[in-house]
């Protein structure tokens, strides 16, 4: 209910847009978006061309979305606008090999009059192999932005759906002017969630459902064969569900099964022994125990990129019995086995990459850094997100390094890019250059002591699709922590509404709370992570399922 | 080495390692030494010695020695028996009910088998070496059931399902398959007579099923054959498979007329292969139970959960076990589970069973429900090495299991076990979440979103 609202707000918003920008400009280019030039030049930056590959001065020349040269002693034309990378650092744009950014879930179709539960419709029982996520894409969502913050610049996007949403596409995450598509139907979305009050309900449905529309796709392919060529034979039942899943049965195209632990990954296992698709599993969280079982599969892996939340060890109090003590260190040590799992997986020799279904991009380099921390290489690091990426979905010709030929994807940073102190400066995609603005990093050393104050009352600002809107943020310390509430905008309609902050946290000087919104019955989290700088504010505001925006506040000095 | 010989190192290098990825579930080696030993199917022998080798019972007799490497346990004043056997439990499963249709003989409980669930562990405290995870009792017919053996520690399903255990199917009568269809959902079954409907219906369309798949491939193998392949349906060839003597039912039923109903329906369609579960109006059948099935798996006591349960006994299993039916006792709990053997002496107390008609209702009656009865549920040689050790006489209130075995390894040891028997840590939860009604009666677990009211939810117990 609530997402219809935002929608709504949405849309509207794209209109106001569309008709200032018809008003203000030029009938050449009603848009006022079209770049002076298409050929670019990036000078004298450290160009890491590949994962491993040793980072080395050069100058890169790009023209029409293409790399035309990589090189010391390159001619730049004289129409390339010129980005000065002398501190810059150049990588190959990271690639999203499993992802869901801009992409919109359509509405369940309404239950016909004789629905029966037990034998639903495929459309509304969530099989829908023919839906395509270019038909649910929308490079303008702030989702897409976000992942190009963060250096991605291109995507596998997969339909949202039931447990086979649909066929994936290839887009790059560039110009809104464009359909970014790079490729359709790349592979086959599936998982394991059931239909809610129908069949397959539950996981062991589903599997056996799974079973069902494959072994049916085959039978349905070798009575099309035989109706063809021969007279005397029945006309075959065709429908749209085998018709999708024929290029799976012939294995022209993979499965990406979504698997969340190790459970999950032998479920999906399972599955493709039986039937022998090809397969790829992403958004892995839990798979320590399975390491060697995907060594030996062929799958392809892509974990979700994303660590867990260390608020569980964080809140351990000192005052314990020793029972709980030895509880808490077991925690601890699970948190640490998962962040080094990725490491482990790197040095058993599965070439994974990374999805961002269900992570955030925002917090991707902090990931990312974590897990070298724990153990990753670097250069597994980076290949995960160019090399690696660009073999599973079958880019590696394009995409994937700095090389002369491939799409201009680029990521310039100002340092290396696991540093923690390195941001992303520009993000070029498909020969487009986005540019980022780089904030001074303060120095107040290491951990919490050096932590900025931020309790108080804030006023504060944000900018949604909606409109802006704004409100109070009152923070209190209490004990060692923090308590505290914002106002906001009744989403119900009119005034104000307010929830309390949870998990208010502070590191060096960035301020981190959540908050719980209702609206229409539902709650939907929101989360909030800014730095803060005497008395002001500015950071991001991302709720689950629209992506981030940015907020500002002021603290009222009293 | 010459070529070929190493070819021949190499391939024997590579096969070794093959087996070694492809483990065989771990099998171990024990000598119990001077313990009471209760086989069940032999007698009580005291002061006796059982030897385990290589996961199978070598030797019981006196003043067994150890082979070399082999630890020796003292079960001096301790009492060794035949690891127990649950004929009716839901651990282990990360789903319990395929609801959503009157049959879904399809779906299969060893896909969502979970070898990390501490419910294994509680229940090797209490001695359960094997339990029978089963699909709930939403559906007339439920899905298949995986027999499983606990062995703690396993990340691989696959290591705590018996492989060598037949293929099982879960059935449901009465109240829960018309509740969850008929009242819940306005479809067949709304009452008793649509349950058998289901039945005799669902066996035709299988028969039907089989003899076009028979017909297609014997046409198919003439030359130049345009035969069409029928659809395929799992569901109907697991229907199949039942009335070819694959399967063996287990059927969740309350009274007499409904297992009376079971009874002439697999009559009619040839299936031997049945047992009842639950089955609390089986004194009123007994002697038809007895001649026509492979028993019945009784609670001991439980009753009046719902109106279909109010006529019933304690003496139920007695009864049943005095007409000469296979009888088991078994848990359908996560609680009961860990105390089977104070079940099976509720039999002493109503119906005076003597201690080896009570312990074969926890050992070798559901060894044989669960056609397993060659491999375990007795202390024999040549018998799989699963053996529990009391302290106390299990009939007795005061037993305390003290080490369980599965196939001669440990599993549990009260003394040495650490406090946290735990296999999986949340990274991100300081307290697990615990929830004090989840363990118990999960026979109708995630049937949830198939009612719509709240009174629906509030009976779904059983």
């Amino acid at each position: 209910m609530r997402k219809t609202l935002w929608k709504a707000s949405l849309f509207g918003l794209f209109m106001m847009g569309f008709f200032s920008g018809v008003s203000v400009h030029a009938q050449s280019d009603p848009t006022g978006k079209k770049s002076i030039t298409n050929t670019y030049a990036i000078t004298n930056a450290m160009v890491h061309s590949s994962p491993g590959a040793e980072g080395k001065k050069a100058s890169i020349l790009i023209k029409d979305g293409v790399i035309l040269g990589v090189g010391e002693n390159l001619s730049i034309p004289a129409e390339a606008k010129v980005i000065a990378g002398d501190s810059l650092h150049v990588y190959a744009g990271f690639i999203d090999a499993a992802s869901r950014a801009g992409i919109t879930r359509p509405e369940d179709p309404e239950r016909p009059k004789d629905f029966v539960y037990s034998s639903p419709p495929d459309e509304i029982a969530g099989i829908t192999p023919w839906r395509s996520a270019v038909d649910q894409f929308d490079i303008e969502s702030s989702q897409v932005n976000d992942l190009r913050k963060a250096g991605f610049t291109m995507a596998h996007v997969l339909p949202d759906g039931g447990m086979i949403p649909g066929k994936g596409a290839l887009v790059v995450l560039g110009d809104s002017e464009s359909t970014n598509v790079l490729k359709t139907n790349t592979a086959l979305a599936a998982n394991l969630n059931g239909a809610r009050g129908m069949y397959p309900g539950t996981t062991v449905g589903v599997m056996a459902k799974f079973r069902d529309v494959y072994q049916n796709t085959k039978l349905t392919k070798e009575r099309m064969a035989l109706f063809a060529s021969n007279n005397g034979v029945s006309r075959p039942e065709i429908n749209p569900t085998y018709t999708a899943m024929s290029e799976v049965v012939d294995r022209a195209i993979p499965v990406f099964f979504e698997v969340e632990d190790d459970l999950e990954v032998r479920r999906a296992l399972s599955l493709q022994k039986e039937l022998g698709f090809q397969l790829v599993l992403f958004g892995l969280e839990e798979y320590e125990s399975v390491i060697d079982v995907l060594k030996g599969s062929g799958a392809g892996v892509l974990l979700k990129l994303q660590i867990p939340d260390d608020k569980a060890i964080k809140n351990q109090k000192e005052d314990v019995s020793d029972a709980v003590k030895a509880q808490y260190e077991r925690v601890k040590e699970a948190y640490d086995k998962t962040i080094a799992q990725a490491g482990k997986l790197a040095a058993a020799g599965v070439p994974f990459a990374f999805s961002t279904i269900g992570a955030k991009p925002n917090d991707a380099m902090k990931a990312m850094q974590t897990m070298i921390e724990s153990g990753l290489t670097e250069k597994d690091a980076l290949a995960a997100l160019t090399t690696n990426a660009a073999n599973i979905i079958g880019a590696s010709r394009i995409a994937g390094t700095v090389e002369n030929g491939k799409l201009a994807n680029l990521v310039l940073s100002t340092g290396p890019i696991f540093d923690a102190e390195s941001q992303i400066k520009h993000v070029i995609v498909d020969g487009k250059v986005f540019d980022y603005e780089i904030k001074a990093k303060k120095k107040n050393g290491n951990g919490d002591t050096a932590s900025v104050e931020v309790a108080g009352n804030w006023e504060y600002k944000s900018e949604t699709p909606a409109g802006s809107s704004g409100g109070t943020i009152t923070i209190q310390k209490n004990g060692n922590g923090y308590e505290g509430t914002i106002t906001y905008d009744d989403p119900a309609g009119s005034g104000k509404a307010s929830s309390t902050l949870s998990d208010i946290a502070v590191s060096g000087s960035t301020l981190s709370f959540v908050f719980e919104v209702n609206a229409g019955g539902m709650s939907i989290a929101v989360d909030v992570s800014g730095d803060v700088s005497g008395n002001t504010m500015d950071g991001s505001m991302n709720i689950s399922q629209f992506g981030s925006f940015p907020i500002s506040a002021t603290r009222n000095p009293n | 080495m010459n070529m070929k010989k190493r070819h021949i190192f190499l391939a024997l290098l590579l096969s070794l390692s093959l087996n070694f990825s492809w483990a065989q579930t771990p099998k171990g080696s024990v000598l119990i030494k001077n313990g009471t030993v209760l086989t069940v199917t032999n007698g009580t022998y005291e002061n006796t010695d059982v030897l385990i080798q290589d996961g199978i019972i070598k030797k019981i007799g006196q003043n067994l020695s150890a082979p070399s490497g082999v630890t020796t346990i003292d079960a001096t004043g301790k009492y060794v028996m035949p690891g127990i056997i649950d004929a009716h439990s839901h651990v282990a499963l990360d789903v319990v009910n395929e609801a959503t249709s009157p049959i879904v003989a399809e779906v299969r409980m060893k896909d969502v088998v979970n070898p990390f669930e501490i419910g294994i562990y509680r229940a090797l405290a209490g001695g359960v070496t094997i339990s029978h995870a089963m699909h709930g009792s939403a559906n007339v017919v439920g899905g298949q059931n995986a027999t499983l053996k606990h062995r703690w520690g396993m990340d691989d399903p696959a290591e705590i399902i018996m492989q060598d255990a037949p293929r099982t199917i879960k059935f449901a009568l009465g109240e829960n398959p018309t509740r969850v269809h008929g009242r819940g959902n306005g479809q067949q079954p709304r009452s008793r007579m649509g349950v058998e409907a289901i039945l005799r219906n669902g066996f035709n369309e299988a028969l039907q099923y089989k003899k076009a798949w028979e017909d297609y491939n014997k046409a198919k193998s003439q030359k130049g054959s345009t035969a069409i392949a029928p659809i395929y349906n799992e569901r109907l060839q697991t229907l199949a498979d039942i009335l070819d003597g694959k399967i063996i039912i287990h059927c969740h039923s309350y009274r007499a007329d409904e297992i009376y109903m079971l009874i002439n329906v697999a009559r009619d369609f040839g299936i031997k292969k049945l047992v009842f579960q639950h089955t609390n109006e089986g004194f009123k059948v007994a002697p038809e139970i007895a001649e026509y099935t492979m028993g019945a798996s009784v609670f001991a006591d439980w009753w009046a959960y719902k109106f279909e349960v109010y006529y019933s006994t304690a003496f139920n299993a007695a009864i049943l076990q005095k007409n000469g039916a296979i009888t088991s006792i078994n848990s359908d709990s996560a609680e009961l589970i860990r105390h089977l053997y104070h079940e099976a002496a509720k039999t002493q107390r109503y119906g005076g069973l003597t201690d080896e008609e009570a312990l074969a209702m926890i050992t070798i009656n559901p060894a044989k429900q669960l056609g397993i009865e060659d491999k375990v549920g007795s202390l024999e040689e040549g018998k799989q090495g699963d053996v529990v050790i009391f302290e106390g006489h299990p009939l007795s209130s005061y037993a305390i299991p003290q080490m369980t075995f599965v196939d001669g390894i440990k599993y549990f040891d009260i003394k040495e076990d650490a406090d946290d028997q735990r296999q999986r840590i949340s990274p991100t939860e300081a307290v697990e979440p615990i929830l004090l009604s989840e363990e118990d009666h999960r026979c109708m677990q995630d049937t949830e979103h198939l009612f719509e009211t709240a009174s629906a939810l509030f009976q779904m117990n059983q």
